[in-house]
């Protein structure tokens, strides 16, 4: 069953100069279709200005398309008597954790989803006890969130997506203002939201390690999906992801350059075991 | 020219159940031509470290000389050290603010005292040193891309024609290919110009790919001060501290264990390939 | 020094004041001020100061803390006591080149930089002890009677509880601006005046642009979480009145009953009509 689905979506904005003439139109989002299903992990991958951004703030309805059409869980998102539903269906966490934190204490930060919902003061305690569990911060609920790690404010925000309890979360580049640690810890979280509450999910990102556990990779370029598949059929074409301005993940690279110099390694090697075990084999062909 | 750090401590909030030491006890020196990865999980002291360089905070002891002379001390002028030593901040948004980027450049050298023609002639050398397109000159910062933004910044400070260049963090939020266009104009500007840079950074990747020396801090103490072979060799205690080796060091170090002979100091991906070929072959 | 400012600020620990209903809190803090401004004589000083005191000791914020919120407004304190003690007319008391000053100026003055330090403390409680949140929720339910004059209560009271909370965000960010700026030479000490106002252009239009990129986020993050204003919605903490929420009122009165006694009574004390 589809959750996310785009019909032909395209956004233009009009850019103006300082003095407020129209100097262009510039084409974000072009012709985008596609279908994401109720459970997946979806990966966006796209270099800077490639439109990934514009095309996720399509999916909770708060941008709307120029020209086509977006579905979520079979709402239509210019439907705006849906509006708050599909808010609800699809929920946002955002690349800085400082802009998207509204409360001073980690819990009353995750109430305010369902507060604005006008769920009942018990069950939004419950859900709020919940969505903090779920995603390991129990024991800072009572905390500042000034206080807290980048990571660990990245994992209120998606706590605070949660209380909402969304079919589909998506993430818009959470990890960029992160450390290492930080991205890792977000990463994990998010990994086990999908395999533990089946909760789809949409990452979008430029750091490649991030994807290699995705089920799907959807690459953009210039507004448009230029490709998509695995991560190994994507992670495979390594000179089109070097044209698209992309990098591949540092092992990926290595069996890479070892099958130029003739080495008979397959393409698309992903982690260190896949990468030892080939060499291991080439080993005993010796 | 040469920084030396001496027995630098900062305390944060002396004295209060919130005191903190940011930098404890660290020694360094800085010669002529070095190229440094500084490394450390956040809160490690890296930035406080540098901000101490460059005379934005006082040390609450020890000190630190610039060409034989005390940055701390009263009648040290100051500005003559920025001059100098220049730092370039994580956020170019925290440092741009004119109408067009040429001008924001201009801001540095105005500063420095230097007639109008000599600055505008540094702006427009060091814009064109990292590689701004001559049609973006005019363009407002505000409306340029992540990329260009960082590019900006490193040019308003490279005007004052430091000897010294320490930037903090100038690849994170970048693309791939923003990245290796900041760490190859860094590498250029080390090679070409003679510029002894200072590189802050949570990539290991990219550390291990340009620099020459790599200083670890952890908890505010400086842990390790070597070359960046000497010190990834050290990665389980890296990991420790929050930090980590790179990826390859990793895959040699598995390949190792499986009874492939490949030597331990590997880095960078290069090196780990050739070094997996003479093993098979 | 940008990071001393603690006003609007929340100090977590847990404390009887912390417990308190918001509500009480403010109304309490309203009549706080009221009582250190209706009369002037230094035992009423006395008696806030102690009482101040012990809510002090009760909230379980350290004294030093709250001591470094004073230091921001130290310059606003001075200029209120040099301004009474200057232009305050009366009995001479000695004179400073072709200036008098007045034994009323001086006793003004005292008076006016007493008051405000009780003053900050005291409101600073309220804000050390009350989360925004909760501030809000509080103040929005002691305004509410302005709704019939068509004031968006819960609108003013959101914005201000996200004011509290950037406050702080945005005073780490002016520090990194301005080491920014002085990394490039930057001066911000010039002894001319226009050229100061000057200095200033380079922190504040970063400092702008970085807020409204934050407002505009917020916005968007508020919105995509459901947000809609105030009607509909429910509250995670609805504001309930507990026993020490009404022991709290009794107290409260009680020390209101003490001012206006010590008030009324004080000049029969040594020093009760003024110094």
């Amino acid at each position: 069953m589809s959750i996310v689905e785009t019909k032909k979506l395209a956004y233009e904005y009009i850019r103006r100069d300082a003095e407020g003439n129209v100097e262009g139109i510039t084409r974000a989002v072009d012709d985008v279709t596609m279908n994401i299903h109720q459970g997946e992990f979806v990966a966006i991958l796209g270099a800077n200005g490639s439109g990934k951004s514009t095309l996720a703030k399509h999916l909770n309805a708060i941008f709307y398309p120029t020209e086509g059409s977006v579905f979520v869980d079979g709402k239509d998102t210019k439907d705006e008597s849906k509006l708050w539903d599909i808010r609800r269906t699809a929920g946002m966490v955002f690349q800085n954790p400082d802009n998207q934190i509204i409360g001073q204490v980690v819990e009353e930060d995750v109430g305010f989803g369902p507060e604005n919902m006008g769920v009942p003061t018990k069950e939004i305690w419950e859900r709020v006890e919940e969505s903090l569990r779920i995603i390991d911060m129990l024991p800072f609920r009572k905390m500042s969130p000034m206080k807290l790690s980048g990571g660990q404010k990245q994992r209120v925000s998606i706590a605070g997506v949660l209380a909402m309890h969304p079919k589909c979360i998506i993430l818009d580049e959470p990890t960029a203002m992160l450390d290492p640690l930080g991205r890792k810890e977000v990463i994990r979280a998010v990994t086990a939201l999908n395999q533990v509450e089946k909760i789809t999910i949409i990452l979008i990102t430029h750091y490649m390690e991030e994807v290699i556990g995705a089920d799907r990779v959807i690459v953009m370029d210039k507004g448009q999906i230029v490709m998509s598949g695995t991560p190994k059929e994507v992670f495979s074409q390594i000179e089109l992801l070097k044209e698209l301005r992309l990098d591949v993940p540092d092992v990926t690279m290595l069996a890479y350059k070892l099958r130029q110099s003739g080495l008979p390694i397959p393409r698309g090697i992903l982690t260190q075991e896949e990468l030892i075990s080939e060499i291991e084999k080439l080993k005993v062909a010796k | 020219m040469q920084l030396i750090v001496d027995h630098l401590s900062l305390q944060y909030n002396k004295g209060l159940s919130t005191e903190v030491k940011a930098l404890d006890d660290v020694n360094l020196v800085i010669n002529e031509g070095d190229f440094i990865g500084l490394l450390g999980h956040t809160g490690s002291g890296k930035s406080t470290l540098v901000q101490l360089l460059t005379a934005l905070l006082e040390p609450t002891s020890g000190t630190i000389y610039f060409e034989g002379e005390d940055i701390f001390d009263k009648s040290y002028d100051r500005r003559k050290l920025r001059s100098k030593v220049g730092l370039v901040f994580q956020y170019p948004e925290h440092q741009l603010f004119e109408e067009n980027v040429f001008e924001d450049v201009c801001f540095g050298p105005r500063n420095l005292g230097l007639d109008r023609k000599s600055v505008e002639l540094r702006a427009y050398e060091a814009l064109k040193k990292v590689g701004m397109p001559d049609e973006l000159f005019y363009q407002s910062p505000f409306d340029m891309s992540g990329g260009q933004k960082r590019k900006a910044a490193i040019a308003g400070v490279l005007a004052m024609k430091p000897e010294i260049l320490i930037l903090d963090e100038p690849t994170a939020g970048l693309d791939p290919q923003g990245r290796d266009e900041i760490l190859g104009l860094l590498r250029k500007m080390h090679d070409e110009d003679g510029i002894t840079i200072i590189l802050v950074s949570h990539s290991m990747e990219d550390v291990a790919n340009y620099v020459n020396r790599i200083v670890v801090l952890d908890s505010g103490k400086l842990l390790y001060d070597d070359k960046p072979r000497a010190v990834f060799a050290n990665y389980k205690k890296l990991e420790e501290i929050g930090l980590s080796a790179p990826k390859v060091t990793y895959v040699m170090d598995a390949l190792r264990a499986s009874g492939i002979e490949v030597p331990e100091d590997i880095i960078t991906i290069d090196e780990a390939a050739q070094a997996i070929i003479k093993a098979l072959s | 020094m940008i990071r001393d400012i603690t006003i609007g600020q929340y100090y977590q620990t847990e404390s009887v004041i912390h417990r308190m209903d918001p509500r009480f809190k403010i109304i309490a803090t309203m009549v706080f001020i009221i009582s250190i401004f209706i009369f002037t004589n230094p035992y009423i000083y006395i008696v806030a100061s102690v009482f101040l005191g012990i809510c002090i000791a009760l909230s379980r914020v350290p004294f030093k803390f709250m001591v470094r919120g004073l230091k921001s407004v130290v310059m606003l304190i001075l200029l209120t006591v040099i301004f009474n003690m200057f232009f305050i007319q009366g009995e001479p008391l000695f004179h400073i080149w072709k200036i008098t000053i007045s034994k009323e100026g001086v006793e003004t003055a005292a008076y006016m930089a007493v008051r405000l330090i009780i003053l900050i403390i005291g409101s600073s409680i309220m804000t050390l002890t009350t989360t925004p949140n909760q501030l809000t929720d509080g103040l929005e339910s002691v305004m509410k009677p302005l709704k019939l004059f068509r004031v968006p209560v819960h609108e003013i009271a959101m914005m201000m509880s996200i004011a509290l909370r950037f406050i702080p965000i945005l005073m780490e960010e002016t520090d990194k601006i301005i080491k920014a700026q002085t990394a490039r030479g930057a001066s911000f000490e010039d002894k001319n005046m226009i050229k100061r106002v000057k200095s200033l252009v380079p922190v504040l239009v970063p400092l702008f642009v970085s807020a409204f990129r934050r407002a505009s986020d917020l916005a968007m993050a508020m919105e995509a979480r459901c947000y809609r204003g105030g009607d509909g919605r429910t509250k995670m903490k609805p504001l309930k009145y507990h026993r020490v929420d009404f022991v709290g009122y009794v107290v409260i009165i009680i020390y209101f009953a003490c001012i206006i006694f010590t008030g009324i009574y004080a000049h029969y004390l040594p020093f009760g009509e003024g110094l």
